[in-house]
């Protein structure tokens, strides 16, 4: 059956891919937009200097931006609302799925610190008036509060709530609600070619035997498969 | 560090907003603002405790930039979402001082306050009106055109909300909105959606702006809102497409040549109804407006399977009022001119939540179930089969008594179709007490409503029974009929003259209805042929004394003391009725009706044939027929003789 499929040798693939031509300045602007929603702000500004590429958003945005995620990434939940407020209000006064999860993420932290009576308090005050608008926000709620039931954390089946990757979460939705408040794509380029990458390349799989990019880090061109 | 400090109790917090200390109201004002970002509970019990009338005091009366900036943003706050937070900031008189912010020297505040006021608009209690008195207007318009690019977008999405009525549209382009607004096309993603939104909201339903805004800049502005339509952010593809929608429905012929572009507008908004949220929600609705009243679209819609989309809405438990208002007027749009479309809609079996929607809290929905019941009674093969259920009559009655009258007229142009040539539902109708509804409808003085009702009861009398015929008189009363008959509305006065047409139409005893006290009906039709200009009207007439010129002898003498009466110098050749009516070239249906009443009265073999012939001889009416059989008309030329036959059989019979 795989007779039928038409094979492209490694020399007729790479002769076509030399005819593809690509604009050294389209390059430099996936790179600088990659730099910019990663929030990579030293970067992006000598990136600037050396290569000329304007960034499509003022940097200054950038440093705001990075200080809410870094609060978050450090536990410290009730600073990020207060710089994210300041930043604009009503980035979380309209994304109630957000706001749940920074309150959420406050919670965790309360449990982490292993203060108890304030993290039921907070729950019950704070949290329990959310999961009666939603029903989804409770079911969430009732996962998180069963940290408190466990003396050992480790043995909780939502122990991973406690790990530092749920820091990470939170701050990355944090960080896509202020990119779009600013007009800003939420995610960087290059994934999206990546992904159209592999799609393009499940496509041709029906039709020919070519070299195909298995490593994309190293962007390899493997052998035809014959 | 702030996350550790525990916030003060609410009730000492609210009191150190007055404090006199400015750090402390700062703190205050920061710490109420952080707890109510976000939290309905938070915002309803801080307006509990008087909170709102302090946070705008600061406003009125500071005068440092942080205090204004974070006075600002918690009124921003209090009215985002809750309707309670809108009502206790207007009450506070906020509005003036926010609107004098807008011109504060620093950015921030006038940030700030922008924002507060986008927030207060997006709620149905601003006060929209307010936003049009003074020198507002300008100030809004001028903040478009800020550097600041968030300042420019909170005051596109003001103007997009306070823009109702054509005054407000005529309003924001006197004082150059539409300009700046297209300048805001070419900024941020939300600026540029913003914009959209407020063009939009300008040129709904207004001809004149819509034709300014294809014209400007030698037609760039409109080429770039067609670009948007393909864009990445559906929001925006959405937007484009209601501005563009607007446009085509004001005046069909400016997008003409750019059909595909249409076609492709719809492939798109039907892609738009999956998307979650606000844009799925509005989609339906806008291909409503962009399909209305283009044949060549509906085609290419259904092409796209998007009925059967539609109507998968339909069977959602849970659906939005807009959502479902735009649904439903999709759908009516679709289903206005082909039966195919109505067919499919039927064969989904969809009947039962159209129905429902009937009776929606929301007057929307309501409106749009009723266009689409319209839409779907327009066909006798559907009546028969589809809509049979009387559960369909009972809340369209209820309608007849809607609050609104826009619904009111929707639910008579329904009534209409359905009672028209449907008998079990013309029973039905009479069983629910309809007809008094309509009769009341008929005495209304909105015109459209009277107009509507007597349609409606027109269609009811269309081929009825002597029992159908007899209650609505009894209850219309043949005054009330003859008032129709001259009302001050020319629509009006031809669909009376259509119902007593209907009424007076078959059997000998719906005949005897036209002389039924002192011939009230018939001196009436009489006085309109006599009077009247409009040849629809007239055309009535002569159907309706050629109805009556089918009864027995008695009406047939009647109809000729009207048409060809006899004076004391003998017949009048060139002045009768019929005679003007057989020599009106302006519109062949009048002559064709009126030969129709010439045959009908000079039938054969009726006892006083020959006396009428030989008055209508004396008339000229023969010579005047004789010279009709060249009549360019096919049918007149066919009825001329047929009527010249009637002429000499009695010649011969005479013999």
């Amino acid at each position: 059956m795989s007779s039928s499929k038409k094979v492209i040798t490694k020399e007729e693939w790479e002769k076509k891919l030399a005819d593809v031509k690509i604009r050294k300045e389209d390059m430099n602007k996936l790179v600088m937009n990659f730099l910019v929603t990663e929030g990579y702000v030293e970067a992006a500004e000598k990136f600037q200097m050396e290569s000329g590429t304007q960034p499509d958003i003022d940097l200054g945005t950038i440093t705001d931006r990075m200080a809410v995620r870094k609060a978050v990434q450090c536990g410290n939940v009730e600073d990020a609302i207060e710089k994210v407020n300041d930043l604009n209000p009503e980035i979380l006064d309209t994304n109630p799925q957000l706001f749940f999860h920074l309150q959420q993420q406050r919670l965790i932290e309360l449990i982490r610190s292993g203060s108890v009576e304030e993290a039921l308090q907070f729950a019950q005050e704070e949290l329990a008036p959310r999961g009666e608008e939603n029903h989804a926000f409770l079911e969430e709620l009732e996962r998180t509060v069963a940290l408190l039931a466990f003396e050992d954390t480790a043995s909780c089946p939502v122990g991973e709530l406690l790990d530092v990757s749920q820091r990470q979460k939170t701050a990355s939705e944090l960080n896509a609600a202020i990119l779009t408040s600013q007009s800003h794509e939420k995610d960087p380029k290059l994934p999206s070619l990546l992904k159209m990458l592999i799609w393009a390349q499940n496509q041709l799989d029906e039709k020919a035997s070519y070299p195909r990019i298995n490593d994309l880090v190293n962007a390899t061109l493997e052998d035809p498969v014959t | 560090m702030p996350a550790s400090a525990a916030w003060a109790r609410p009730e000492e917090l609210v009191e150190s907003l007055s404090s006199l200390d400015n750090t402390a109201r700062l703190k205050a004002l920061r710490d109420v603002k952080n707890q109510i970002i976000g939290n309905k509970t938070k915002k309803l019990s801080y307006i509990k405790l008087g909170a709102v009338p302090r946070v705008v005091e600061i406003l009125a009366s500071d005068t440092e930039v942080p205090l204004l900036v974070q006075s600002a943003a918690a009124v921003g706050s209090f009215a985002c979402g809750i309707e309670a937070g809108v009502k206790a900031v207007l009450d506070s008189g906020v509005l003036p001082h926010l609107l004098k912010m807008l011109s504060n020297g620093d950015n921030k505040v006038v940030e700030a306050c922008a924002r507060s006021l986008k927030m207060i608009f997006q709620s149905t209690l601003a006060p929209k009106s307010d936003m049009f008195q003074g020198h507002r207007m300008e100030l809004i318009i001028e903040l478009l055109n800020s550097e600041n690019d968030s300042v420019a977008e909170v005051a596109a999405s003001v103007l997009a909300r306070c823009c109702e009525t054509v005054d407000h549209q005529r309003a924001l382009a006197d004082a150059g909105g539409l300009q700046s607004l297209v300048g805001l096309l070419n900024g941020s993603l939300k600026t540029r959606e913003a914009a959209l939104d407020a063009l939009a909201a300008l040129t709904r339903g207004n001809k004149q702006l819509c034709s300014t805004l294809t014209c400007m800049d030698q037609g760039k502005s409109l080429a770039m809102i067609m670009k948007l339509v393909k864009d990445k952010s559906s929001r925006t593809r959405l937007l484009a497409c209601t501005c563009l929608a607007n446009i085509g429905k004001a005046s069909p012929s400016s997008l003409h040549q750019e059909r595909e572009i249409r076609a492709g507008m719809l492939s798109i908004l039907v892609k738009l109804f999956d998307e979650p949220g606000q844009v799925g929600e509005e989609a339906p609705g806008v291909l409503a407006d962009l399909v209305s009243n283009n044949e060549d679209l509906q085609k290419v819609a259904m092409d796209m399977n998007s009925i059967e989309k539609l109507a998968e809405f339909l069977r959602k438990d849970e659906i939005s009022p807009k959502q479902l208002a735009g649904v439903l007027m999709a759908l009516a749009e679709l289903c206005s001119r082909f039966e195919d479309s109505r067919k499919q809609l039927l064969d989904l079996k969809v009947q039962a939540p159209i129905i429902a929607a009937l009776e929606h809290d929301s007057v929307g929905v309501r409106a749009a179930a009723c266009s689409c019941i319209k839409s779907l009674s327009r066909s006798v093969q559907n009546l028969r089969t589809g809509l049979t259920d009387e559960l369909l009559v009972l809340p369209l009655l209820k309608l007849l008594s809607d609050s609104s009258s826009d619904i009111q007229a929707l639910a008579l142009s329904a009534v209409s179709n359905i009672v028209l040539d449907f008998k079990p539902h013309k029973a039905v109708v009479f069983r629910c007490g309809g007809v008094s509804q309509l009769i009341q409808l008929s005495q209304s003085m909105d015109p459209i409503l009277r107009l509507n009702a007597v349609w409606a009861l027109k269609n009811l009398l269309y081929m009825s029974d002597k029992t159908v015929k007899e209650r609505v008189m009894g209850e219309l009363t043949f005054n009330s009929l003859v008032d129709l008959i001259f009302d001050s509305e020319e629509k009006v006065r031809e669909q009376a003259m259509a119902l007593v047409r209907n009424l007076v139409y078959g059997d000998v005893d719906s005949v005897q209805l036209a002389l039924v006290q002192d011939s009230v009906l018939l001196h009436a039709v009489e006085k309109q042929l006599h009077v009247s200009t409009q040849p629809e009207i007239c055309i009535q007439g002569l159907y309706i004394v050629s109805n009556v010129a089918a009864g027995n002898e008695v009406h047939k003498e009647a109809v000729m003391d009207i048409v060809i009466p006899v004076t004391s110098v003998g017949v009048n050749r060139n002045t009768s009725l019929l005679m003007r009516y057989l020599q009106d070239m302006s519109n062949p249906q009048i002559r064709v009706v009126a030969l129709w009443c010439v045959i009908n009265l000079t039938f054969p073999n009726s006892p006083g044939v020959s006396s009428r012939i030989s008055r209508l001889r004396d008339g000229g009416i023969e010579a005047q027929l004789q010279s009709m059989v060249d009549d360019p008309c096919l049918d007149v030329k066919d009825r001329a003789k047929t009527a010249l036959e009637h002429f000499s059989a009695v010649e011969v019979h005479s013999r």
